[in-house]
């Protein structure tokens, strides 16, 4: 098993010690991290200091060096935006420096989305993603995509102000089976039961796995609601999508 | 509890007023600083969306069911928190009646401190003076009975409005000398609506200025806004409820120390705990829940809740937040019912 001392980078050992409390992360964190060559780490380290500029230059040395483009994404750029995610759930960070992480990882993913791209790595799924109706908020629902992506899913986003119809016609017209719902305000989640709803009323229901989130929302609230999942932060949502998308 | 057997029968006016100054009170009010506007009531009285938030007369309209529907201790006019970016030039959403109004962050009108110019006619501004006109009509009428609670949103709501959410939390990371300077030019609006809602007529005002549990830190609140929040307690001289949604209790000690005279809480804290916190120096008011509670479930469910917040001592007594649209009053009513019962067994007890 590896041991965080085999974790080169100061920046990570800190940030695993300082703010990973559960053993199962820890353990699965330090794994991800003693496989990783040291540019990787240093790559994870800038992200979560979210210095965009330095992931940016990282990413593209990287690659330069004759890295894999999937290496990097994974061992760089997803293994660091996961102690961002923890962090973010155990409240040590909040949304602004979720942001700025977040903008380290585009920074970094501007260089590798192409390349995989063009390769054409096969995607994990298709996820329609939309902010409900009514409801202008876009950052968690964002932050989920990015993710998504990163993970390897093939994202539709709808963006806000997102009307059942919209969301029936972009599940049948892409064929996905998942579909992710957003909403920050009380005032506008009872927008993604109508939905929900909609969906039955057109017999597509049974065709797509809802899931829905957002800050007010509940695991209760989606229960209620009917939905298939409920995600707590955008980390949640890619580990829920992996499992609907095999539902 | 304050020994209520030796208050003599109050006004709802007079409850509130005693309530936010933790006074003693003859039953614990029920106060509304957000919305409860629902559906229901807009057919009830002929007054929907969007013309209830642009029209005085239509919006007094519904506001005073607050009060004769529901029979609430306040009556809020205000049932959106977009009239001031309105003003301010930001593009609007006005929905129907099924929808809240929002503002179009994705298109700001400031990028940076050196954009903002408060315009000539913020306080004449349709969507401005339309509050400023319901307030009158509702003094006029109600005034003496009930209080009548207008509100001004806080610097920090009105920049996710006009710079967008997601540049100005980068920004407060990036920039913080520029943020302030932001908060600071912003702060005219709220200081300027609050003081002319006093003129109106208005007995108290809602403050909201959303540095959310889910946003941002407590650690945020104290950097950013506390002393800014202090500065509104003089400037604006009428009780003050601050509203901040999510979880607080990491700043209700921050909050605490404003000189506000409430804080408007949600439903993510706990009350005992909450109460624990604010140690007094500072009203309470919640904490019902919205979309798990009065939304979705019934009254037994509402009735617990309220004695919950009782039970722990809270100052008066309301929903978490502006209420979905879609709300039974089944379920609105009971809450003033709630607080009847609860002190009719409390004193029956004593």
């Amino acid at each position: 098993m590896a041991e965080l001392s085999d974790i080169q980078n100061e920046t990570i050992r800190d940030e695993i010690e300082e703010y990973i409390e559960r053993p199962a992360e820890i353990e699965r964190t330090i794994g991800i991290f003693a496989q990783a060559q040291p540019l990787m780490q240093r790559i994870a380290a800038a992200l979560l200091e979210g210095d965009h500029q330095l992931v940016d230059e990282l990413a593209q040395q990287a690659l330069n060096e004759g890295v894999e483009a999937l290496e990097v994404m994974d061992f760089g750029l997803i293994a660091g935006m996961g102690i961002v995610g923890i962090k973010f759930r155990e409240n040590f960070i909040f949304v602004p420096e979720v942001l700025a992480c977040a903008r380290a990882m585009k920074a970094g993913m501007a260089h590798i989305e192409p390349i995989l791209s063009a390769a054409g790595v096969e995607s994990q799924g298709l996820v329609v993603m939309g902010t409900v109706k009514g409801d202008l908020h876009d950052i968690g629902k964002n932050l989920c995509i990015m993710m998504l992506r990163g993970s390897g899913f093939e994202v539709v986003d709808l963006g806000v102000d997102t009307s059942a119809d919209e969301f029936m016609d972009a599940v049948e017209e892409h064929k996905a089976p998942v579909m992710g719902m957003s909403a920050l305000l009380t005032t506008t989640m009872p927008n993604m039961g109508k939905t929900i709803e909609a969906f039955i009323d057109a017999d597509l229901r049974d065709d797509v796995q809802i899931m829905v989130g957002g800050a007010p929302v509940t695991q209760e609230f989606a229960d209620d609601m009917g939905a298939d999942g409920y995600g707590k932060d955008a980390l949640a949502c890619v580990d829920l999508a992996k499992s609907l998308v095999k539902a | 509890m304050p020994d209520e057997k030796s208050v003599k029968p109050m006004t709802g006016r007079e409850r509130v007023l005693a309530a936010l100054k933790r006074e003693p009170v003859d039953r614990t009010p029920v106060c509304n600083p957000t919305s409860v506007a629902t559906v229901e009531l807009m057919d009830l009285v002929d007054a929907p969306f969007p013309d209830a938030n642009r029209k005085p007369e239509v919006m007094a309209r519904l506001a005073a069911t607050g009060y004769t529907e529901l029979g609430f201790d306040t009556i809020m006019p205000v049932f959106s928190i977009i009239q001031e970016s309105s003003a301010l030039g930001c593009k609007i959403q006005w929905e129907q009646k099924d929808n809240w109004p929002t503002v179009k962050m994705r298109e700001p009108i400031y990028e940076t401190a050196d954009d903002i110019v408060i315009p000539a006619d913020l306080l004449t501004h349709q969507d401005t003076s339309c509050v400023l006109k319901a307030i009158e009509i509702l003094k006029k009428e109600y005034g003496d009975e009930v209080a009548i609670i207008g509100k001004t949103m806080g610097p920090w709501s009105l920049a996710y409005h006009c710079l967008g959410v997601e540049p100005f939390l980068l920004m407060s990371l990036d920039d913080p000398d520029h943020t302030k300077r932001i908060l600071d030019k912003l702060k005219k609006v709220t200081i300027d609506f609050g003081v002319a809602q006093i003129e109106a007529g208005a007995d108290g005002l809602t403050l909201p200025d959303h540095a959310t549990g889910d946003l941002v830190s407590g650690e945020y609140y104290e950097r950013y806004l506390q002393e800014m929040h202090t500065e509104f307690c003089d400037q604006i001289p009428i009780p003050l409820l601050l509203h901040i949604c999510g979880r607080t209790v990491d700043r209700m000690d921050y909050i605490a120390q404003t000189g506000m005279a409430a804080f408007h809480y949600d439903s993510k804290n706990q009350p005992g705990e909450s109460m624990d916190i604010v140690q007094n120096r500072i009203s309470l008011v919640g904490n019902i829940n919205n979309p798990e509670t009065l939304f979705s479930k019934g009254p037994e469910a509402v009735r617990q809740e309220v004695y919950k917040n009782l039970d722990a001592g809270i100052h008066l007594i309301g929903p978490e937040c502006a209420i979905p649209l879609q709300t039974s009053l089944e379920n609105l009513k009971e809450i003033p019912k709630a607080v009847r019962d609860w002190h009719a067994e409390n004193l029956s007890e004593n």
